[in-house]
């Protein structure tokens, strides 16, 4: 045992306890991998001490050393869930196991989705188990105020410090959302984010008279000051195309917001517009029903124009994201692609896009320090494929999860005379 | 004047149905409103279409275990061959409509068994949110084809995903919520149109969590006690309704909340119930021996993976969603291999959709699934597990006898694939109802709701993201 996997594993005793377990030396025969330059078929990669010491074909696999055979595998870093509310709720229907929002708050931007994150969420395990590592965690808006409060980025690991941003961004909601919070139109939604940024931008100084700012607490206006400095993004949804254009007029007005808009089912009507103001996009590409009025153009098309026109979009499975259903991301990225997009843009924009938005360490598989790594039984784009490996910060974990062992405790196969209690 | 008039003639149709106004015959005879004239009759026609042979195609036909590559026939809407090796039955015109599949997948057309296309139409605005009466939780005398909008977008999008038959019922939050309908996805003007000529009449039923989360601060139930005693309670009701209607008489008094129970006793409705928990079923199944009707199918079917044995030896189907899970607590054990388990018992399984935008994709909801049922060590073929999507539904609406399958003499619900349809990147390219092409993704073919026309797209003479 080398010196540094020792002092490794003293530091990290606590891991030891769960069911992690760190990255054995592995030799991935003749898989597809996925590189920053796309799919490498027949490629072997070799994991030694927590790296990858070496990626290329007809590699010889080391004396001794356990051989995975990769053919017909894909070997991918982990999906990013640009969107989710994974780790804030149990059960959505039961208040108590729910802190997605709080109705009855007097705060906002300043509510932290870290105050309430539990990495210890059944969800989070089943999902990783669809190959997703790693997420952005939003609460959403509630009450009378149009911003969701401070969100974080996490891992799927399911550790205690699984948390890798707490105050990652800010979320506010425009469009029929933000109206209705914002107390019944547009007009108020729009007049109340300007006034919250006037008061950010006037923090501390605008709280020093006696007369508060214009739309903010003190604490929510510090919680929200990062953002008009530009130093995380805000995170606007908004569909409809007219929407989409008044948030590109506040970024002309406020230049240093660094903006993330979300949904934009109409976003291919004002494409180049979005391409020119830099905005980047995060949409559902099976979005083609006009859900609300806000998104009466919604067609599957809207990835492939935005593309066609520039903008830097990720892909989300937003029509499906709940809890309930997050681990669809691999499969709503594959609709993208059946749609015609190209496969090596779709997973981009499930994995190195979003990462790139949020300033993160690259996941993309290159010699080096392992980072996040799925070896899946197919394509990760079928939804019929699923991970049989799965690391994350260089340590592979477990696939269990409350829903494996439920299917383990009654699949037909398990001929067990006992009572399912007992299994 | 007109005004007037107008008034006249609905005071007329209300005297029309009303059974004390008309005559004194017994309410077995054919008159206007009695139980025995239809009420609200199909008028749909299937469109034109033309003789039809696809060769060379990988054929799934809903039956078989196997996909054979062969050859299928279409005449005056019905299959009228279909095999390895078919051949134009006689009389069948040389000048048929001839598609080379080239080895691509012919399947029969998708049914879903649980939707609520136009009863909670997009979009979701208020007005139209028709698809719960939530008013009392006995609300059995509603049908979900009065709140169904043929102009709901979500029938044209659903088309372009391979469903061609689907069942649109009531929401769940009422104990009896009233009777489903069977709709052909077809372009019509009126829900009428799209009715699927004589499929048996549905009763949708709810258990759980909603109608005591619904009406627990409205006069109950309150409580799964307070579910079980109303389904009880109502049942006989409808037993002592139906020994008066069998009896006839000048007393008897139409109810069209217990006629619709009382259909249920005489086995002429099909009873589809929104149940998620093992144990509730299990309670659900007892209550149908108490009274004597059968439960045709459990909906959603969370848990159904924990007693396949108790559906199997009770003839239930369960229609189940690939994923959904955790929304609430009757939902918490959710598992991915639901449906394959329930297969894999000897029960009859169906996975359904219940959503405006899975019901486009249910092929990969069955691929998912599929997939994680083998993965758990289960070996199911593919052309077995299409009987999720088409076989099983046809069989739990009872209208397997006309759809459902590849089979001679059957309704031509076809779907042509661009690839194998467990792959996520397959599409539709044509999808046939009764023969006609309904939608063709290469010449453009695809229907387009009242609503959809003239707005959602840019204006003509702007081109995209010009003139900002």
């Amino acid at each position: 045992m080398s010196k540094r996997f020792h002092i490794l594993l003293t530091v990290a005793s606590a891991a030891l306890l769960s069911t992690q377990a760190f990255a054995q030396d592995l030799f991935i025969q003749d898989a597809t991998v996925v590189t920053s330059d796309g799919q490498r078929a027949d490629t072997d990669i070799l994991i030694r001490d927590g790296a990858i010491t070496q990626i290329g074909s007809n590699l010889a696999a080391p004396e001794g050393m356990d051989v995975f055979d990769g053919k017909g595998q894909w070997v991918t870093p982990g999906l990013f869930a640009s969107f989710s509310n994974l780790g804030l709720v149990d059960v959505a229907a039961e208040a108590t196991t729910n802190d997605i929002s709080a109705s009855g708050a007097d705060t906002s931007v300043s509510e932290r989705a870290a105050d309430s994150f539990n990495p210890r969420n059944a969800s989070i395990a089943n999902t990783k188990r669809r190959g997703v590592t790693m997420a952005v965690v939003s609460p959403s808006p509630s009450g009378d105020s149009i911003f969701a409060g401070t969100g974080l980025i996490a891992t799927t690991s399911g550790q205690f410090n699984s948390v890798v941003k707490e105050n990652a961004f800010v979320h506010v909601a425009l469009g029929e959302t933000g109206a209705s919070r914002a107390g019944g139109s547009r007009s108020a939604a729009m007049a109340q984010l300007r006034g919250a940024l006037d008061d950010a931008k006037g923090y501390p100084n605008r709280y020093r008279s006696p007369t508060d700012g214009d739309a903010l607490s003190r604490q929510d206006a510090a919680a929200l000051a990062p953002v008009v400095r530009g130093e995380i993004p805000l995170i606007v949804s908004a569909n409809r195309a007219s929407d989409l254009l008044g948030i590109i007029r506040l970024k002309q007005d406020y230049p240093a917001l660094d903006i993330i808009i979300l949904g934009a089912a109409e976003a291919w009507q004002v494409a180049e517009a979005l391409a020119q103001a830099d905005m980047k996009v995060i949409l559902d590409p099976v979005q083609d029903l006009p859900a609300q009025f806000e998104d009466l153009g919604a067609r599957y098309e809207n990835v492939l124009l935005l593309d066609k026109a520039g903008v830097d979009y990720a892909i989300m499975n937003l029509t499906s994201y709940r809890v309930t259903k997050p681990a669809a991301l691999g499969q709503h990225a594959g609709n993208a692609v059946g749609n015609v997009l190209s496969w090596d843009k779709a997973f981009k924009a499930i994995t190195s896009t979003p990462e790139r938005w949020f300033n993160l360490p690259s996941q993309e598989i290159k010699t080096g320090p392992l980072t996040s790594l799925v070896i899946w039984d197919g394509d990760p784009l079928e939804a019929t494929s699923a991970p049989v490996k799965l690391w994350i910060d260089g340590k592979e974990q477990s696939l269990e999860s409350r829903q494996s062992m439920l299917r383990d405790r009654y699949n037909p196969l398990n001929k067990s005379d006992m009572p399912h209690k007992y299994r | 004047m007109i005004y007037r008039t107008l008034l006249l003639s609905a005071a007329a149709l209300l005297m029309a149905c009303d059974p004390a106004a008309s005559d004194k015959s017994t309410n077995k005879s054919h008159k206007a409103g009695s139980a025995d004239t239809e009420a609200f009759p199909s008028t749909y026609k299937p469109l034109p279409s033309k003789p039809t042979r696809i060769t060379n195609a990988k054929l799934i036909d809903g039956v078989s275990s196997e996909i054979i590559t062969g050859n299928l026939f279409i005449q005056d809407g019905r299959i009228v061959a279909i095999g390895a090796d078919a051949q134009a039955p006689d009389g069948f015109p040389e000048d048929a409509v001839s598609v080379d599949a080239g080895g691509r997948f012919v399947t029969p057309g998708i049914i879903d068994i649980h939707s609520h296309l136009g009863d909670y139409a997009s979009p979701g605005v208020e007005a139209n949110n028709d698809g719960n009466e939530i008013t009392s939780p006995i609300t059995s005398e509603v049908d979900a084809e009065h709140g169904v909008w043929p102009q709901d977008p979500g029938f044209d999008e659903a088309v372009q995903g391979g469903i061609t038959t689907l069942h649109i019922l009531p929401g769940s939050a009422n104990l009896f919520g009233g009777k489903g309908v069977t709709l052909r996805n077809i372009a019509s003007r009126t829900v009428q149109g799209m009715k699927f000529p004589d499929a048996p009449e549905t009763l949708k039923m709810a258990c759980g969590e909603n109608p005591k989360r619904v009406y627990g601060d409205k006069g109950g139930p309150g409580s799964r006690m307070g579910n079980i005693a109303g389904y009880r309670k109502n049942w006989i009701r409808a037993t002592e309704y139906k020994q008066k209607r069998d009896k006839g008489g000048d007393d008897f008094v139409r109810d069209l909340q217990l006629e619709t129970l009382a259909d249920v006793l005489e086995g002429k409705i099909l009873v589809e119930m929104h149940c998620y928990r093992a144990d509730e079923m299990a309670q659900i199944i007892d209550i149908s021996k108490e009274f004597g009707y059968k439960v045709t199918a459990f909906h959603h079917a969370v848990e159904a993976y924990k007693i396949p044995d108790l559906l199997k030896e009770n003839d239930i189907c369960a229609a189940m969603w690939a994923d959904w899970y955790g929304f609430k607590m009757e939902s918490y054990d959710g598992i991915r291999e639901n449906v394959p388990f329930v297969h894999a018992g000897g029960a009859c399984a169906m996975i359904h959709s219940d959503d405006e935008n899975n019901i486009q994709r249910l092929n990969q909801e069955v691929a998912k699934t599929w997939a994680d049922g083998n993965r758990a060590g289960l070996n199911i073929p593919k052309a077995e597990a299409w009987k999720w999507l088409s076989t099983n539904p046809a069989k739990a609406l009872g209208i397997l006898d006309e759809t459902g399958t590849l089979e001679v003499g059957k309704r031509a619900d076809v779907v042509l694939w661009s690839a194998d349809p467990f792959s996520t990147y397959a599409r539709p390219e044509t999808v046939m109802i009764d023969g006609a092409t309904v939608f063709d993704r290469e010449s453009g073919l695809k229907p387009k709701s009242d609503f959809s026309v003239g707005q959602g797209e840019a204006p003509q003479s702007m081109a995209s993201g010009d003139e900002l």
